[in-house]
C-alpha cells in the first residue's frame, strides 16, 4: 500500500493555486492572440479588462457595477438568511423527532432536486414580480438542502455519547444542549455551506423573472446583445461573490465550532 | 490490465474512421445532411414548409427545424455554427450584425404592422397615460425597440414609466396578476391581453411614417451561404411559394399554421393579417433591401443603423463598436437570382 501524498503547506498550497490561476489566463489571451476561437465566442482577457474598466466607470444599464453586485448579493444574503431562520430548527427537530421527520420528508424530498427554473411561471403568479419573487427562488432552493443536512447531521452524533449522557442522568434539555447541539453543529455549517452554493446558483434563474438589476441578470441581458464580454465579466463577478461567500461561512464556521474535526 | 491499451486504441481508431467520411462530405460542396433552421412562436407563412415538407423537397436533403424562445436565443444558436438559417426581428439581427457575428440578412420576412401592439387595461385610455404604469417588454426584440420609439414619438417621459423586462409568456403571467398594466408584445399574447379587459393603443405599423421601420428577417449564416448559395435560392422561392399560398387562403392556411404550432387559430389569424409580406420582386426595391448597389440607402439598411443607435443609447451596444454602414450585412444576390426565377 503506497501512502497519500502528504498535505502541502500553505504557502506551497497558495502558489500553486495562484500559478494555476494565471496559467490560465494565459491560455485564454493566447487562444484571442492566436484566433483560437473567435473573440464573438470567447472574448480575450483584454477586451473583458477594457469593458470592465467602462463598466466600472460608466456602469451598466446606468448603474453603476458596485450597484448590480450589491443588489444580488443582497437578495440572496435575505433568503439566505430566511433558509437558514427556518431550516436549521426544522431540520434539527427531523432529526431528533422520527415522527415529524416521517411526515415531512416526502415533501423534502419531493422539492429538494426539483430544477427551480420549472417554478417561475408559478412564482410569478403568486409573487408578482418584485423582489419577493426573486428572494423566494433562491430561499426555496437553499431551504431544503439546509433541511437535509441538519436532519442528518443529528442522526450522525454517537449513539454512545447519548446513552452515556442518559446513563449519566442527564435531562432531555441537557442531552440536546450539551450532545446533540455540540456534535450537530459542524454538519449543520458543512450543510448551510452547500446551500449557499447552491442558492447562488439559483441566482440567475431568480433574476430572469423582470430584473432591472443584479449581476444574473446583467448576464441573461448581455447576452441578448451578443456582449459576450459583458457576459463573462459578469460571470467572474459572480464566481468572485459566490467564493467570497463561501469564505465568509469558512471563516464563521472555524470562529463558532473549533472543535469540527476533532472528535 | 496490459490487454486493455490495443482495445482503447483500436476503439479510438473506430471512432475516428466513423467520423473521417463525414468530415470530408462537409467540406465538399454537396447537398449538406440537413439543414437547420431555426425558428420563432410567431405564426409565420413558412411554417406551410415545416408542415408539408416543401423545403425539404426543394432542397432534396432533410430540414431541422429548431424552436427557440427568443430571435437572440436564435442567432446565439447560429453563431454557434448550430443554425444556418434563421428568422428573426430586425433588433437581434442589429445587435449580431454589430458584434460581427458571420450572417448576412438575405430578405424581410415580414413588415411588422399588427402583429405586435402595445396594450393596456381599458382605464389607461392614451399612450401619454402610460406614465405612472408599468408597461412590459421582452428585451432586445423588435417590441422593446417599437417601444422606446413610442416614448419618443409620442413625448411620453420614459424616466415616469416603470419598465419591465419580461418574457411573452411571463407577461402574461404578470398581467393577470395586475403587476402590469400594459405590455408591447406580439401575437398570440396581445390577444389573450385583450381578451383580458385589455384594449389596443398603438400598433407597430404606425410607427412606419414616424421613420421606424420594425421587420422580422431571414438571415444566413455566412459559411452556409457561401457553400450553399444554390440552397439559399431555392429557399427563398419556397419561402415566397408559402406566402402565395397564405394569401390564397389566409383563413385555411392560419389554421394550418396555429396546428402546427399548438396555439389558437384566431390568434393566429390576427397575428398573420398584421404583418405585410412583400414580394421578392418589391423587395428588391430601395424602400426595401435595394438591388446591391443602392442597399446602403434602403429602408432595411437605414432601420438596421436606426436601431443600433437605439441600442447605443440604452446602453446595450458600445458607440465605438458600430460599423459606418449596415449595407455589408446584407446580401441580395439570393434575392436577385429568386425573384427572377
Amino acid at each position: 500500500m503506497k501512502e497519500f501524498p502528504a498535505p502541502l503547506t500553505i504557502q506551497s498550497r497558495v502558489a500553486i493555486s495562484v500559478a494555476s490561476v494565471i496559467g490560465l489566463i494565459i491560455l485564454w489571451h493566447a487562444s484571442g492572440r492566436f484566433e483560437w476561437v473567435s473573440p464573438l465566442v470567447l472574448p480575450p482577457p483584454e477586451e473583458v479588462w477594457g469593458s470592465a474598466r467602462d463598466m466600472l466607470q460608466d456602469g451598466y444599464r446606468q448603474m453603476p457595477l458596485w450597484m448590480h453586485v450589491a443588489s444580488s448579493v443582497g437578495r440572496a444574503l435575505i433568503a439566505f438568511a430566511a433558509a437558514i431562520a427556518a431550516g436549521v430548527p426544522l431540520g434539527l427537530s427531523m432529526g431528533i423527532f422520527p415522527v415529524l421527520s416521517a411526515l415531512l420528508d416526502p415533501f423534502v424530498q419531493f422539492f429538494r432536486p426539483l430544477p427551480k427554473l420549472a417554478l417561475i411561471p408559478l412564482v410569478i403568479l403568486w409573487l408578482g414580480i418584485g423582489e419577493a419573487s426573486k428572494i423566494f427562488l433562491i430561499f426555496f432552493s437553499t431551504l431544503f438542502t439546509v433541511v437535509v443536512g441538519c436532519a442528518a447531521a443529528v442522526r450522525g452524533v454517537g449513539q454512545g455519547k447519548l446513552r452515556l449522557g442518559e446513563a449519566l442522568g442527564a435531562t432531555h434539555w441537557q442531552l440536546l444542549r450539551f450532545i446533540i447541539l455540540p456534535g450537530a453543529l459542524p454538519e449543520v455549517f458543512t450543510s448551510i455551506r452547500l446551500a449557499i452554493g447552491v442558492g447562488w446558483t439559483t441566482l440567475i434563474a431568480s433574476e430572469m423573472v423582470a430584473a432591472e438589476s443584479g449581476l444574473g441578470w446583467m448576464v441573461m441581458n448581455a447576452s441578448s446583445y451578443m456582449r459576450t464580454d459583458v457576459v463573462m465579466l459578469g460571470i467572474i463577478f459572480l464566481g468572485l461573490t459566490g467564493y467570497l461567500l463561501d469564505l465568509c461561512i469558512v471563516i464563521l464556521q472555524k470562529f463558532a465550532v473549533p472543535w469540527a474535526g476533532k472528535d | 490490465m496490459k490487454s486493455l491499451v490495443p482495445a482503447i486504441l483500436s476503439a479510438l481508431v473506430t471512432i475516428f474512421s466513423a467520423f473521417t467520411p463525414q468530415q470530408a462530405l462537409a467540406a465538399s460542396p454537396e447537398k449538406p445532411k440537413e439543414v437547420r433552421f431555426a425558428y420563432l412562436n410567431g405564426p409565420r407563412p413558412w411554417i406551410l414548409g415545416k408542415v408539408d415538407k416543401s423545403f425539404d423537397k426543394a432542397f432534396g436533403t432533410p430540414v431541422k427545424w429548431i424552436n427557440f424562445a427568443s430571435g437572440p436565443s436564435a442567432l446565439q444558436a447560429l453563431a454557434a455554427g448550430e443554425i444556418d438559417i434563421a428568422r428573426c426581428g430586425s433588433t437581434p439581427v442589429t445587435s449580431a450584425l454589430v458584434k460581427k457575428v458571420p450572417l448576412e440578412v438575405i430578405a424581410v420576412s415580414g413588415v411588422i404592422d399588427g402583429s405586435e401592439r402595445l396594450v393596456a387595461r381599458k382605464s389607461i385610455a392614451s399612450i401619454k397615460d402610460l406614465e405612472g404604469h408599468a408597461v412590459a417588454y421582452p428585451a432586445g426584440s423588435t417590441a422593446h425597440y417599437a417601444l422606446q420609439a413610442v416614448f419618443k414619438v409620442y413625448g411620453v417621459d420614459s424616466s415616469k414609466v416603470k419598465q419591465v423586462n419580461l418574457k411573452p409568456a411571463e407577461q402574461l403571467a404578470a398581467w393577470k396578476r395586475g403587476d402590469v398594466q400594459a405590455a408591447y408584445v406580439w401575437g398570440p399574447f396581445w390577444n389573450q391581453m385583450v381578451a383580458e379587459d385589455g384594449h389596443e393603443l398603438l400598433r407597430t405599423g404606425q410607427l412606419q411614417d414616424k421613420g421606424y421601420y420594425i421587420f422580422n428577417a431571414y438571415v444566413v449564416s455566412k459559411k452556409f451561404a457561401t457553400e450553399h448559395p444554390d440552397l439559399v435560392v431555392s429557399f427563398l422561392s419556397v419561402f415566397e411559394d408559402t406566402v402565395k399560398r397564405y394569401k390564397a387562403d389566409p383563413d385555411g392556411s392560419a389554421a394550418i399554421i396555429a396546428k402546427e404550432l399548438g396555439q389558437d387559430a384566431e390568434a393566429a389569424k390576427q397575428t398573420l393579417a398584421g404583418l405585410a409580406f412583400p414580394s421578392l420582386k418589391e423587395q428588391l426595391q430601395v424602400s426595401l433591401l435595394g438591388n446591391g448597389k443602392n442597399t446602403a440607402d434602403s429602408n432595411i439598411a437605414k432601420g438596421l443603423a436606426a436601431t443600433a443607435q437605439f441600442l447605443v443609447e440604452l446602453g446595450e451596444l458600445q458607440k465605438n463598436s458600430l460599423p459606418p454602414s449596415f449595407a455589408p450585412g446584407i446580401n441580395t444576390s439570393f434575392l436577385e437570382k429568386a425573384a427572377a426565377k
